[in-house]
């Protein structure tokens, strides 16, 4: 818990003054497009905190999340139903999360080369799957776009966005899989100190295995909601750079890139911040083209002042100890 | 086609890619390359125009489509240069920058530019219309659409290229009833205040379609006096559709569109979207491969006076989109 | 006239008095050993005198004349050097490179290298040590970097040279030499500080004693009182009378069962051995000798080429620790932190860390019962620790082994494997750790340690194994042990 305290600060903070700044920041519809937009990258997020948490790392989820979007289109194009669509797209993430696991324990290579390789891979192949045609549902599917862009009525002027809940089912299933079963404990152990864990019986290639199948199931999930939100998916650009904004978010919840720390609250937190800073940008009018200088150093100030905050509470319990 | 066959099959697919291009060439088709400022559905219309031309004056025309921006389009461009291409037509993206380059091709072979244009260059012919007309046709169809004057957005990928640039300005200077000069420049953000109409903002999305989206909700947050919107490039206004739907909002926040993507032609149907502006990107690729195979043939007759071939920009309403829709899918061979 | 002395120097770490009010002083062309447990400010001492560390309070004199030292540089112009105990040389580069490493001699801003050259001769020589300084420093002996270590202080005109457990990682060969080297340094008026756990060594070179105690002075022993006893008695507080708790028992049936088992290092010598229920086996042998090999190859971390392995007669597949695991074998490894311990967790789930599948509930794992367990086996093996919450890396060395042995202790092991049980840990920790040994033999573990220390070999075991690179010289049983029949079977001269 303590360790999501700068975070939460830091999500308070920008909150607050962007709506002082502009009050219409916090008007129900604007409120809406947050959740949702938090809960997509939320979502892939929460998978890539699992590979940091394993001290690797993975680079493809936004050209997988861009394959999966042109994928899923295609394949209900050629007439498949939406179930076996969505459950065929589901099985390619996570062969392909299984594919990069097996690459890195069994050969040896290094995350961040395979995952690079599947970054490139993963988009050409959709751009010459798709013959770099732009991809979307048109006006059919509205039920399976629900899934997106639907909303549950909370009172009379606030509705909750279906991602939410989605973020909200994946983020206990996740908290719980990292902080109450065997296997997370494995992970954060062998994040921290692979040769211990190996010593201490763990199966560690099978444990970094499952975190990226992990990763990229949670990848090929926000896919389908990516495409189905925006409803046009450009296969050469859908999902370009998402896997730097779902490390950031990660980062800032708390994932330590050596690996063995990571807060599952902590990520979804972080994910907030980042949309809470874009959403922030273009209500307060701040030009776009200051957009990335702004989210670089909002996101540094964050991380110093973590640091910071962690060592003065380490200096605390010290004296406290004495 | 089998998507999932095709999927699981696409290490060998890929092999197969590699292998039909070392096809043996014949030596008196001029070997042309058609290279575009990005990608999208645009640029496939202009390839069956490439298409259609290269079979009819005996070319072999390729189509390049940069995904990664401007240094992709270097890369091509080199690329296409050392292998000794006849001739090149080019849609720079960032011409002012990219003289270099533009120059460097039109010293090895015969280059053209379509869609934007880079004047500073030593290109042959500028093929496309002019941009600043089209954004002020764009501009008029604002103005149809909120007679009584209003506050809108302007939305567009990226404000770097000339196209971009010159679409807005036109907008903008139709609206403001100022005279017709393609070289003014207002600043590419914030508010530009008239006595009827304002533009309350100009936001970038650099081609990120989900950041396009959330963009014009953004503006639909911020603004709750906003009248209308406006997309430069083909995709702004289906995401724009999209976000003022889901905001429930159609009917009460116009959107005037650029270029005719189907949902942007569907939206002018269900009364969604009032108008766009639409040029002619079969046609860009088709005069491109005629022209280059001409200059590869000698015949420099095909070069117009001014250095320009103006493919007018159309406007698009409800009452002509059927017919317009019709006529595109003939040419594209769609179903 | 002390070339080198220290008053009252203090210093506070958040929630620790390092170091209270020490005194310590150095005449020129004297060996000091300052001794005493961990944690009792042995190294925080020596950091500031090197001015890796600021004292809080306390002065310094060099010559009689106050100085301060606030950085490490500082420390060099006056003539101080430190030796870490783990080596900070650059395997990639030459012997000279790293003598010179940080002050190169330069002209126009490139490196000397004829001046290097010549430089690296000089302090080569010093040392006795007969290389070429191009001589890549990775093809050199673990002995022989240590004497580029001290070539290095040497070739900074150093005066006082403090060595931190230098002959930690050397063979008892490289150590003698080492011996001779600061003998000759001696000889020349270079006054050395010599910090070491190992009281033989410290018996047999200096001329004074310092002991530390909880950061404070504990005494001081002069050359003719330099004894064993006097010194861990100053060192602990109190009297150790016996040392080792070593009562031999009979062996039962045999346990372990190695068949030509082939370790991969060595693939010429097949091994052959067994180990008996209740029994402690020590293995001897120099640095290299294959006893790490092999103890690893039975854990399953580097799986046997060929032979088999056999635990209560049936064969076991050992190709992984969870292999080893199963069949009831636990290893308590070499490097305590980097394969022991995973430093930044809490004692209990280290501890628990080993056993945490065997009580699950579809995958959920069972904490409570994982930190009761834990609560008992702090108990059992009096870890000192505030909680069971505390993280691990906050123990010290010796509380850290015996944590890495609870873990082990949990699941019940067959046959319990040690990898230098005791290596960098205080005498009161050692004692503990014997102590668990004998009690696990006594309830019918077989135990099978492997060590570098002499005088634990001969202490510990039942029986002996001495290896030699890589293959068993010789087994010597309790009767027969001592220090020179294993030294003969170690340097490879067949029994």
């Amino acid at each position: 818990m303590k360790k999501i305290f700068g975070i939460l600060g830091l999500l308070v903070t920008v909150f607050a003054l962007t709506w002082i700044l502009e009050p219409r920041f916090a008007s129900a519809y604007n409120l809406q497009n947050i959740i949702r937009w938090t809960s997509l990258f939320g979502i892939i997020s929460i998978g890539v905190a699992f590979v940091i948490i394993t001290g690797g790392i993975d680079l493809s989820v936004g050209s997988l999340i861009g394959l999966v979007g042109c994928t899923i289109t295609l394949l209900l194009a050629d007439g498949y139903s939406i179930p076996v669509a969505l459950a065929m797209v589901m099985a390619l993430s996570l062969t392909i999360g299984l594919l990069h696991g097996l690459l890195i324990t069994r050969i040896g290579l290094q995350p961040f080369v395979v995952t690079l390789c599947g970054l490139l891979f993963y988009r050409g192949f959709a751009r010459w799957l798709t013959h770099d045609q732009v991809q979307g549902f048109g006006s059919s599917y509205e039920g399976l776009r629900h899934l997106a862009i639907g909303k549950i009525p909370l009172t009379d002027s606030f509705s909750i966005p279906i991602p939410f809940f989605i973020l909200v089912f994946i983020g206990i299933i996740a908290a719980l899989f990292l902080n109450r079963t065997i296997w997370g404990r494995y992970l954060l152990a062998l994040g921290r100190n692979e040769e211990a864990a190996r010593y201490s019986g763990i199966q560690i290639e099978r444990m970094k295995i499952l975190a990226y199948v992990i990763c990229s199931g949670t990848a090929g999930l926000g896919g389908i909601l990516f495409a189905l939100d925006v409803n046009s998916v450009q296969p050469a650009a859908h999902g370009n750079f998402y896997e730097l904004y779902a490390i950031a978010a990660a980062v800032l919840g708390g994932c330590s890139l050596r690996g063995g720390e990571g807060s599952i609250l902590g990520v979804i937190i972080g994910a907030a911040v980042m949309r809470v800073l874009y959403n922030a940008i273009n209500i307060l009018g701040i030009p776009t083209q200051l957009e990335f200088a702004i989210i670089g150093a909002v996101i540094l100030i964050g991380v110093i002042a973590d640091e910071l905050i962690r060592r003065m509470a380490a200096n605390r319990r010290a004296a406290r100890e004495s | 086609m089998n998507t999932f066959l095709l999927l699981l099959l696409c290490p060998l697919a890929l092999a197969a890619c590699g292998g039909t291009s070392d096809a043996p060439e014949q030596a008196a088709k001029p070997q042309l390359a058609f290279i575009t400022n990005g990608v999208g559905a645009f640029w496939t219309i202009a390839s069956k125009g490439v298409e259609v031309a290269a079979k009819e004056f005996n070319a072999d025309a390729e189509v390049q489509m940069p995904g990664e921006g401007v240094a992709d389009q270097k890369r091509i461009v080199q690329a296409m240069l050392a292998r000794g291409i006849d001739g090149i037509a080019i849609s720079p993206i960032d011409p002012d920058n990219q003289t270099a380059l533009l120059n460097e091709a039109a010293a090895n072979t015969n280059l053209i530019t379509h869609d934007s244009d880079a004047p500073k260059s030593n290109r042959l012919v500028f093929i496309g219309i002019d941009n600043y007309s089209a954004g002020r046709e764009c501009g008029k169809l604002v103005k149809e659409a909120l007679p009584d004057g209003g506050n809108i957005m302007i939305f567009v990928g990226r404000l770097e290229q000339l196209n971009a640039r010159q679409r807005r300005q036109g907008v903008i200077d139709e609206l403001f009833d100022r005279s017709f000069d393609p070289e003014r420049r207002d600043p590419n953000s914030g508010v530009i205040a008239g006595d009827k109409y304002t533009v309350l903002d100009t936001r970038t999305d650099q081609f990120d379609y989900a950041k396009a989206k959330a963009q014009v909700e953004d503006a639909i947050a911020k603004y709750p006096d906003l009248n209308g919107v406006v997309g430069l490039f083909a995709y702004n206004p289906p995401l724009a559709l999209e976000a003022i739907k889901e905001a429930g909002k159609t009917g009460e926040i116009q959107i005037i569109a650029f270029d005719e993507e189907d949902p942007t032609l569907q939206g002018i149907i269900d009364g969604h979207i009032y108008g766009t502006v639409v040029q002619n990107p079969y046609r860009y690729g088709y005069e491109s491969v005629r022209i280059l195979a001409a200059l590869k043939r000698g015949d420099r007759s095909v070069l117009p006076k001014g250095g320009v071939l103006d493919i007018p920009a159309r406007q698009i309403r409800k009452d002509n989109v059927a017919a317009f829709w019709s006529e595109l899918k003939q040419l594209t061979g769609a179903n | 006239m002390p070339l080198l002395q220290v008053h009252g120097i203090t210093k506070r770490f958040p929630g620790v008095l390092a170091l209270d009010a020490v005194d310590m002083a150095i005449e020129p062309g004297e060996v000091l050993a300052v001794i005493g447990e961990n944690g009792a400010g042995k190294s925080t001492l020596m950091k500031i005198l090197a001015g890796i560390q600021a004292s809080d309070d306390g002065e310094i004199l060099i010559d009689d004349t106050p100085v301060t030292i606030d950085s490490p540089r500082r420390a060099t112009e006056l003539g101080i050097a430190l030796i870490h105990q783990e080596l900070n040389l650059c395997d990639n580069l030459t012997v000279a490179a790293n003598i010179y490493l940080g002050r190169e001699p330069r002209t126009f801003g490139l490196i000397d290298r004829e001046a290097i050259h010549q430089g690296a001769t000089t302090a080569l020589t010093q040392i006795g040590l007969n290389i070429a300084p191009n001589t890549l420093l990775r093809e050199l002996p673990i002995g022989h970097q240590q004497l580029i270590e001290i070539a290095k202080a040497l070739s900074t005109q150093a005066r006082v040279l403090i060595m931190d457990e230098p002959t930690s990682s050397l063979t008892s060969e490289e150590a003698k030499a080492l011996f001779i080297v600061i003998n000759d340094l001696r000889g020349r008026g270079v006054a050395i500080v010599y910090i070491s756990h190992r009281l033989s060594e410290v018996t047999a070179l200096a001329d004074r004693v310092t002991v530390l105690r909880d950061g404070q002075n504990a005494g001081e022993l002069a050359r003719t009182a330099i004894h064993h006893n006097a010194m861990v008695s100053l060192m602990v507080g109190r009297n150790v009378s016996q040392y080792y708790a070593h009562q031999p028992h009979e062996a039962g049936e045999i346990i372990l069962q190695a068949e030509d088992l082939v370790v991969p290092a060595w693939p010429e010598h097949p091994l052959n051995f067994s180990v008996h229920r209740g029994e402690i086996v020590g293995i001897a042998g120099l640095v290299g000798a294959g006893r790490t090999e092999l103890l690893q190859v039975l854990f399953g971390i580097a799986p046997a080429l060929a032979g088999r392995v056999l635990i209560d007669g049936e064969p076991q597949r050992l190709h992984s620790p969870v292999d080893a695991i199963r069949a009831g074998l636990a290893l308590v490894p070499e490097d305590r932190k980097q394969q022991g311990l995973i430093l930044e967790m809490a004692v209990a789930d280290n501890i628990g860390l080993p056993g945490l599948h065997r009580h699950h509930r579809m995958g959920f794992a069972d904490y409570a019962r994982q930190n009761a367990d834990a609560e008992q086996l702090i108990q059992r093996l009096s870890i000192r620790t505030p909680d069971a919450g505390q993280i691990v890396q906050y123990l010290s060395g010796g509380n850290q082994q015996k944590v890495v042995l609870a873990k082990w202790l949990a699941l019940d092991p067959r046959v319990l494997l040690l990898d230098e049980p005791t290596r960098g840990i205080d005498v009161g920790a050692k004692e503990e750790i014997y102590r668990l040994m004998e009690e696990l033999a006594a309830t019918g573990v077989a135990v099978l340690f492997a060590s570098s220390e002499m005088e634990e070999i001969l202490g510990m075991s039942d029986r002996t194994f001495v290896m030699h690179e890589g293959h068993i010289t010789g087994q010597l049983q309790r009767a027969d042990l001592s220090e020179e029949a294993i030294m003969h079977l170690a340097t490879g001269k067949a029994a």
